[in-house]
């Protein structure tokens, strides 16, 4: 479960260039629950996509995952409770490490990190099994360094690192926008059989409206710093692009006359 | 042919005592990799953390310290230095660069302050290698099997500890350190334990250098920095760095190789003075290769190193 409460975020304040990230914005998100967050650009949604991994700090407001409090927790405690896709290939993982090295620490993210030897050969066979369900191939090249893969089998890679110990929250942060629209395809599909089989809660940060409308039990609609709009339950199921995009266009008309 | 005879036969006759010294200056070499390699943070604290383990070193055994006893006290001076170092780049968000160059500046006041000279004799003080059996002590064969078994030592715990959980974890940091975090490893620690290690490994190595040639001297650690890229350089050339096993081997191959090339070019009459200008071409040549090989248009983009 995943509930922000009233997050303010002000950039620059009392600067001239002074930007309100986040406005007191609410969000719940029940456990098992998939929530798709769309938004125009500088609506907040990286703001605060980093404000729940730690990497942003709030001026106020709190962030619960499944009931703690974690606001005051930097990155690498969080990281033992969420998992986090981003959205360049390259940020998500180790380039100059190999595949399996990269599944390792991913591997040991929950965990406490011994002076035990790191890939042993259960852990190795393990690897191999999780990467397989992907069909890219990956589980025959453990030991290719992450810079050798194309950027679709990064973030694949990514995607694998990042579901596997069940984290209590998954965030997307625009996962598949760097990538073909082919690859693209594949990393979603993953993404929901993963979602789905795990039961993960999980926030996708997406510029794609198709993806909105097609994943996800809720549709929820950032502008200027806080929530603007929730689709959920048969609205959602039964939403088109075409209308999603509607309730954007009223958006900017308000946007419009609001300035 | 004269001029070649001579050179070479003065070259053989110092292989034993280069070997020596080479075997002493690896670890320096070691305490440049690691954070170079391993945590992409180019340190620049060797150069000063060196002296301030032979210093610390100098003025225990002068107190009448046992030999393992000033090492290990160097060790922790030096660990303290790199960590300095590591926190300076981390909380102030000061270049690594630039914080290695303030961590060595100051040690230059410290390393004074700790021996209240500029030099300090330990003629005659008990040092580690006399504690090599069947060889007599001050020979470059004593100093030879005592300090490469130190050597031998660290090479194999270096290379189980960068692979088990832990070591991976901290090359992780230096591979990509947001993903790091985001993988839950805190990065400070890592950082300023890695840093803390090589600066332990160069005052290591003063320590021992001063056992070896008998005084410490402040200004000893003087283009030890330099010298160490070079032999990391060789090194790496030789046997490569695309494992741990080879990145950990090629300080020590590398310092090895690069003394006996120094030691063959002071044979064959290089004047020393011109050393360090030899050293540095060679190392601008080394980090040049690549960019040169690739192409001839515009500079590649830079290394991406911690800013």
């Amino acid at each position: 479960m995943l509930e922000i409460r009233s997050a303010r975020k002000t950039f620059y304040r009392g600067q001239a260039d002074e930007k309100v990230a986040l406005n007191g914005l609410d969000l719940k998100l029940a456990t098992g629950e998939f929530g798709v967050v769309i938004g125009s650009n500088g609506a907040g949604k990286s703001s605060m996509l980093n404000a729940v991994s730690g990497s942003l700090s709030l001026d106020s407001g709190q962030i619960l995952v499944n009931g703690d409090d974690v606001s005051g927790l930097p990155v690498h405690k969080r990281a033992m409770r969420l998992a986090r896709v981003f959205q360049d290939p390259m940020k998500g993982t180790a380039a100059s490490m190999t595949v399996a090295e990269n599944m390792l620490l991913a591997d040991l993210r929950s965990k406490k990190r011994s002076l035990r030897p790191g890939l042993t050969g259960t852990r190795i066979a393990a690897y191999r099994e999780r990467l397989s369900l992907l069909g890219l191939g990956l589980e025959n090249r453990l030991d290719t360094r992450v810079e050798l893969l194309s950027g679709g089998q990064r973030q694949s890679l990514s995607l694998i690192m990042a579901v596997g110990g069940s984290p209590d929250l998954l965030l997307l942060d625009e996962h598949t926008a760097a990538l073909d629209p082919r690859t693209a395809d594949i990393v979603m599909a993953a993404t929901v059989r993963a979602v789905e089989q795990l039961k993960l809660t999980t926030l996708m940060v997406t510029h794609n409206m198709q993806h909105a409308v097609d994943f996800g039990h809720r549709v929820i609609m950032l502008d200027a710093g806080r929530v603007r709009l929730e689709i959920a339950g048969d609205e959602k199921a039964n939403i088109t692009v075409p209308d999603l995009i509607g309730h954007f266009a009223v958006k900017t008309d308000r946007m419009l006359l609001a300035s | 042919m004269d001029f070649i005879q001579t050179t070479i036969a003065s070259f053989i006759s110092l292989i034993p005592v280069t070997l020596a010294q080479s075997l002493i200056l690896s670890f320096v070499v070691l305490g440049i990799m690691i954070p170079f390699r391993m945590l992409s943070f180019p340190d620049l604290t060797s150069e000063g953390a060196f002296p301030l383990g032979g210093c610390v070193c100098g003025v225990l055994l002068a107190a009448g310290a046992s030999p393992l006893t000033a090492i290990s006290v160097a060790l922790i001076a030096g660990f303290a230095a790199g960590c300095c170092t590591a926190f300076i780049h981390l909380r102030f968000r000061i270049h690594t660069l630039l914080a290695g160059i303030l961590m060595m500046t100051m040690l230059y006041s410290v390393n004074l302050r700790i021996m209240g000279k500029s030099n300090l004799s330990v003629f005659g003080s008990p040092t580690v290698f006399d504690w090599v059996p069947f060889v007599r002590p001050g020979f470059p064969a004593s100093k030879i099997i005592a300090v490469g078994l130190i050597a031998l030592v660290v090479f194999v715990l270096l290379n189980l500890y960068f692979k088990t959980e832990r070591g991976t974890a901290v090359r992780a940091v230096g591979a990509n350190p947001d993903m790091a975090e985001a993988q839950g490893i805190n990065v400070w620690a890592a950082t300023i334990g890695g840093v803390g290690l090589a600066g332990a490994f160069s005052a290591l190595s003063g320590a021992v250098m001063v056992q070896s040639q008998g005084f410490a001297d402040v200004n000893m650690g003087l283009g030890i920095l330099i010298n160490g890229l070079a032999a990391l350089m060789i090194g790496e050339a030789i046997v490569g760095k695309q494992s741990v096993l080879r990145q950990i081997a090629a300080p020590f191959v590398g310092a090895i190789v690069y003394y006996q090339l120094v030691s063959l070019c002071l044979a064959a009459g290089m004047p020393p003075p011109d050393l360090k200008l030899a050293t540095g071409l060679f190392v601008l040549a080394m980090l040049a290769l690549p960019s040169l090989r690739r192409s001839r248009g515009a500079a590649p983009a830079r290394e991406a190193f911690r800013e």
